[in-house]
């Protein structure tokens, strides 16, 4: 790749500029920051949550139709015990299953549809106009539709080169366990399978973590397809460890606050009232913290090609 | 044994079963009346006595010290462990402790369960484990019986036993013609000598790799009921076991690195050549089963005066920690329910996965357990199998029932002790405490038990039932559900009293379902024995529904109304904001009843708390008041477990159900995680 390719238009170097104050330009690198960006974050948490609505209206509608007789509507089927809850997914089995089905749709597409707003939200972090005021929603979203082509290329090519990697790891997992089960027992031989999966499940998160850093090649330089994904190889190379660790500490972080909720909501109950109240406010605190973090990272993923830029020019 | 595919099917399946398959017939021998129930499903035992337990037996004093000693077992066992051959002889001495004078011996074989497909073991295939042909098949073949009876000469008889019947391959249920008659009271002695087979790993016994569990691995005779009938039958796909109590004195012979584990204590040990020899003695049971292997882990512990001893393989020491655990609970729990533990060993076996099949299967003071290394805290696999096997120390091993003919007896009765025993140790957690959600033991059992009442009665026998599912679900959910029924509805204390009664009055001897229903009538009354049989022999069901909520503001009658000669116009009144006729519709749908409360829930806020004695198909309650009735529910508390439809135990004055909020809330935070899962 030229380096004339990689040439970019950040807001400092434009300030002087003549151009109209509200054309969009690259911010600074050190400027890309997620916790700047607080509405960004509350848009992904929107989506996300108008996605799950839609995924999960069906169970809840079919719910509501099966317990309209209690006053307290749906709420015996958490009740401790899980009984209701057991009797329910029995009655109304081929209903769930329909909602299930339909959750899966929309989960499916909602993954390649996200890719727009997840788009919208990198351009949102790394753009801003030339009186640094914000890339504004439909700016956003309209640079994220036009990138769709190149990340759906990506995706599809990530997820080959993943789906290879980690298929690789299961098969040798498997056959490092069957060596060997006879000499160190199940648990032992499974303990040693498991190794060999986490290797190469650190592998893939490692095409995972290129993946990334090849989207904010698309939307930090505007290149396309494999050159981008070629310049996040070549910048995870430039400082593999670093990066890893940056994906790898937030993806741990964010399962923190799953368990923590999940402890919580078992003391809870939240079966109607302020303990439902509250038992939604916890879950959505969970949920924002997980994009926050989600963002934290891709952010660091811009701020990475941008410093791999700069050694390349150096 | 724990069928555990039905705990699987209620958490992981969302459909109906659909599963159909031929339905196994009870073999009747020539002699036998040991099934009665495929002919006639609802024929209670042939021989009924009235037992009259009495509160003698509510607690330990009058316990029998020891068994009638039928058939006792001296045999030297000796392993080859890269074979995986036995090589067993040794004497069994049989008494006749009928009223008719015995002409022939019938001999169990069931390891020839595994010697083709062409055993009824394998010809019965309805699901579940033991459905798939071994990998290696397994079989016994007795060298020599030699009978000394009395002053007469020693003569082998097993040159003229028919090892099975015309046109039928099965070969676990051996004919032995006698040269001449057994007395009543005499006592014979057999000399044997026979070589086992063992399978890889399947149905409860066998081998993987140098692991051995060895299970129903030597000539067993049948037991001769007192009317002098054999309660013989073929190893049945579905079945279990049936035997008189006896004294086991067994020799093992294996490598000396491998360990041993078997029923009763070890007497005398030492090792020669490179062999570990272990005697193991052990009175007043019906089986016995070892295991041996070059990797066993050992854990010993003292509970409750019981010598714990658990063998786990490497890697398993957390699963181990956990069923000493359980066992810490649940061995003081039911010596304290259903009477003492008499005996002075109990050793867990913990199978590999790869062995599995082994797992989750009850012997005289030797049981085995079950599930992966890597089983989570919150899901409590590893307990409660430890607990079910365990119970069925006390019904199987103390009581014991003919687990062909009555499978319900023995297993049905432990999953109920198994769900009461985990819930009062773990509560509403008691099979999954995970991430915030709990489900009971009861609760899955209560679920998976109505599965499939309405097609055929759970007091049958074992090979009668036409699929594997249904016999899951019914011998052992429905049964315990029922009786979990019963102890929320008439209370806690007089049903456990009730199967504590019936525990210690029948340790060491053999009754069956009548002996069961009278206990429960002495202590209950008529009404439960009667609630039991239905439910038990008659597939019995009920459905409790809110039938009409109905509020009606208490308006004076309007209309014309002809008075004192004159037709008058008479119009509402304005109490309609003030009072309500109210009127609730509860209907008991099925064949079984129990009371229920009734909970009415009124527009003030207020709930009034109802009865009904769940006699009679309906009941109406009526009232005037000042508040408005917004809903009614029928059983609030959750009492009837076996009801087959809680979404209609509720209902609602038009408009005025509430909401989903909680199903809402929780499915679309579950959907959130999964597409950041999903999302790339």
């Amino acid at each position: 790749m030229s380096e004339a390719a990689l040439r970019v238009h950040t807001v400092d170097d434009d300030a002087d500029s003549s151009r109209q104050k509200d054309e969009l330009v690259l911010v600074t690198t050190p400027a890309v920051r997620a916790r700047r960006h607080p509405r960004a974050i509350a848009a992904m948490w929107a989506w996300q949550t108008v996605l799950a609505l839609l995924a999960s209206g069906p169970a809840a509608g079919l719910a509501r139709a099966a317990w309209r007789g209690d006053v307290d509507g749906d709420s015996p089927l958490w009740a401790p015990g899980g009984h209701a809850l057991l009797d329910w997914l029995w009655h109304d089995a081929h209903g769930l299953r329909a909602t299930v089905n339909a959750a899966e749709i929309v989960l499916a597409l909602g993954a390649v549809a996200g890719l727009v707003p997840m788009t919208a939200m990198m351009i949102a972090l790394t753009y801003a106009t030339r009186d640094r005021k914000a890339a504004g929603f439909v700016r956003s979203v309209a640079g994220g539709l036009r990138a769709f082509p190149s990340m759906l290329l990506l995706l599809v090519l990530a997820g080959l080169l993943q789906g290879l990697v980690v298929g690789t790891g299961a098969l040798l997992a498997y056959l490092v366990e069957g060596w060997a089960h006879a000499g160190m027992g199940e648990a032992r031989a499974q303990q040693v399978g498991g190794v060999v999966i986490v290797l190469f499940l650190g592998m893939g998160s490692a095409v995972g973590v290129i993946h990334d850093l090849a989207r904010a090649a698309v939307i930090r330089f505007k290149v396309k397809g494999l050159r981008a994904f070629a310049l996040g190889a070549r910048t995870f190379r430039l400082s593999p460890v670093s990066l890893w660790w940056s994906w790898a500490w937030r993806t741990l972080a964010s399962i923190a606050p799953v368990l923590a909720a999940a402890a919580v909501a078992g003391r809870l109950g939240g079966r109607g009232g302020f303990g439902l109240a509250f038992l939604f406010v916890l879950h959505q605190s969970v949920v924002v913290a997980r994009v926050a973090l989600r963002t934290s990272w891709l952010a660091r993923a811009l701020r990475g090609v941008d410093g791999a830029l700069r050694r390349v020019r150096s | 044994m724990r069928w555990s595919a039905l705990a699987l099917l209620a958490l992981t399946s969302l459909a109906p079963p659909t599963e159909s398959a031929s339905v196994p017939v009870v073999q009747r021998g020539r002699d036998t009346d040991v099934a009665p129930a495929a002919a006639d499903p609802g024929a209670p035992a042939a021989a009924v006595v009235t037992p009259l337990a009495g509160p003698a037996f509510d607690d330990d004093a009058a316990l029998p010290a020891h068994a009638d000693d039928i058939a006792d077992y001296t045999l030297r066992a000796t392993l080859d462990p890269e074979a995986h051959t036995v090589h067993g002889e040794g004497t069994i001495t049989w008494r006749n402790t009928s009223t008719q004078p015995a002409r022939e011996l019938w001999l169990h074989l069931y390891l020839n369960a595994f010697k083709n497909e062409r055993s009824a073991f394998f010809r019965e295939r309805v699901g579940g484990r033991g459905s798939a042909p071994p990998e290696d098949w397994g079989w016994i073949d007795v060298r020599k019986l030699v009978l000394r009876a009395g002053d007469a000469a020693p003569v082998d008889v097993w040159p003229t036993a028919e090892l099975h019947r015309p046109g039928d391959d099965d070969e676990t249920d051996a004919r032995v013609p006698l040269p001449r008659e057994i007395a009543p009271g005499e006592a014979v002695q057999l000399d044997v000598t026979f070589d086992d087979k063992l399978p890889i790993v399947v149905e409860r016994t066998g081998y993987r790799g140098h692991y051995h569990l060895v299970g129903q691995w030597f000539p067993k005779v049948a037991r001769l009921e007192p009317d002098g009938t054999w309660a013989h039958f073929p190893f049945h796909h579905l079945a279990e076991f049936y035997a008189d109590y006896g004294t086991y004195d067994v020799t093992l012979d294996v490598p000396q690195a491998y360990t041993l584990g078997a029923t009763g204590p070890l007497v005398e040990w030492h090792v020669a050549d490179g062999r570990r020899i272990e005697r193991h003695l052990q009175g007043d049971v019906h089986d016995f089963a070892w295991t041996a292997w070059d990797a066993w882990q050992t854990a010993r512990e003292n509970i409750d005066g019981v010598e714990v001893t658990l063998l786990y393989p490497r890697g398993f020491t957390r699963m181990a920690q956990r069923e000493l655990a359980t066992l810490r609970f649940a061995l003081p729990y039911y010596s304290a329910h259903y009477g003492r533990y008499p005996y002075e060993v109990l050793t867990v076996v913990h199978p590999q996965q790869d062995a599995a099949e082994s797992g989750g299967m009850e012997y005289p003071t030797f049981i085995t357990s079950g599930s992966s290394w890597m089983t989570p805290p919150g899901l409590l696999a590893p307990e409660i199998v430890t607990i079910h096997e365990m119970g069925h120390q006390w019904f199987y091993g103390l009581v014991g029932t003919n687990e062909l003919a009555w499978p319900f007896l023995d297993e049905g009765l432990n999953q109920f002790a198994e769900q009461d025993g985990m819930g009062k140790w773990r509560g509403e957690g008691s099979g999954l405490d995970l991430a915030g959600l709990t489900v009971s033991d009861a609760a899955v059992d209560a679920v998976g038990g109505n599965l499939g009442v309405h097609d055929e009665p759970v007091a049958q026998p074992a090979n009668a039932f036409t699929t594997g599912a249904n016999y899951g679900g019914l011998v052992y959910a429905r049964t315990a559900s029922v009786m979990e029924t019963l102890r929320r509805v008439y209370g806690d204390e007089p049903v456990m009293r009730a199967l504590g009664r019936y525990a210690r009055r029948f340790r060491f001897e053999h009754p069956g379902p009548d002996q069961l229903i009278a206990v429960f009538e002495e202590v209950l009354g008529a009404r439960v024995a009667a609630t039991l049989r239905t439910a038990l022999f008659e597939k019995g069901w009920v459905d409790y529904v809110v039938d009409g909520v109905w509020a009606n503001p208490a308006t004076r009658a309007a209309g014309m109304f002809d008075r004192d000669g004159q037709r008058q116009k008479v119009e509402h009144d304005d109490r309609a904001a003030r009072e309500w006729d109210n009127a609730v519709l509860v209907r008991r749908r099925g064949t079984l009843s129990f009371p229920v409360d009734v909970d009415l829930i009124l527009a003030d806020g207020t709930t009034r708390h109802e009865h009904w004695d769940g006699e009679g198909e309906s009941r109406r309650f009526s009232w005037h008041g000042t508040s408005a009735v917004r809903a009614a529910v029928v059983d609030p508390l959750d009492h009837v477990m076996v009801d087959l439809n809680l979404e209609n135990n509720r209902g609602a004055a038009e408009g005025r159900g509430g909401s989903a909020g909680s199903t809402l809330e929780r499915a679309t935070y579950w959907m959130q995680l999964a597409l950041e899962a999903v999302s790339p």
